[in-house]
């Protein structure tokens, strides 16, 4: 599962808007063989989870 | 084929060579390099590239149309050693899936000095994606990468027409 699918698993009220270049939360890849990350995150209500959150969701 | 270098008061200079026919350069009265044959640029991605949902990444270019850099393109990444302003285009083609697209410019790295580049709805069949900008490059530390997203994942079109990134230098420092 991808992170995308793991914040959409945590998170389901977030939408496309909140991940477009204008909206809340940025994920990002590299593509430097290092996978996805979260690159900005300023949602005015959820929190950004941990590295242990995200790896608890399968 | 005689040939005249003067000054105007102005402080112009003007280079002419006269023969059957008169041929004028007239220099403005400026400090700056004349540029000939800068770097340019053209590649695109002939393996398909797959994007994870709504996560903005860097795309890589792995052939070459033409390139006259003399080594300023590496792995998907421009770094000019000449400094001035660039102008850059890049696209890329969304096949399977209607969905947000948006493709930036990042330069040095970051989303903080990345420039916007275009947003829209790709509809399925093949919606192509493309931005311009114009941007100053140092000529040392500087560079450019293109980096792009979809809002649900899926692999990119292929092709110089299809997923591509070009460059020039417009205008020295």
């Amino acid at each position: 599962m991808n992170l995308y699918d793991k914040l959409i698993k945590l998170y389901p009220s977030l939408t496309d808007a909140d991940f477009s270049p204008l909206g809340t939360i940025t994920l990002q890849n590299d593509s430097d063989g290092k996978g996805d990350y979260i690159a900005l995150w300023k949602h005015p209500s959820l929190k950004e989870p941990t590295q242990e959150e995200l790896d608890a969701i399968n | 084929m005689p040939l005249i270098l003067s000054g105007a008061t102005s402080g112009s200079t003007t280079i002419q060579a006269t023969d059957a026919v008169t041929q004028t350069i007239t220099l403005p009265a400026q400090t700056g390099t004349v540029m000939v044959n800068g770097p340019t640029f053209s590649y695109y991605q002939s393996s398909a590239q797959t994007l994870s949902s709504s996560t903005t990444t860097k795309i890589t270019f792995t052939s070459s149309e033409f390139d006259t850099t003399s080594g300023m393109f590496a792995s998907s990444r421009f770094t000019p050693t000449v400094a001035g302003y660039y102008q850059f285009t890049a696209g890329f083609g969304v096949a399977t899936t209607t969905c947000p697209a948006w493709v930036y410019f990042y330069k040095n790295g970051g989303s903080a000095t990345g420039k916007l580049g275009n947003y829209i709805t790709a509809t399925s069949g093949i919606s192509n994606i493309q931005s311009t900008a114009l941007i100053y490059c140092n000529g040392s530390t500087d560079y450019i990468e293109v980096y792009g997203g979809v809002g649900t994942g899926q692999a990119l079109g292929t092709g110089s027409s299809t997923t591509y990134f070009t460059g020039i230098l417009v205008r020295g420092a």
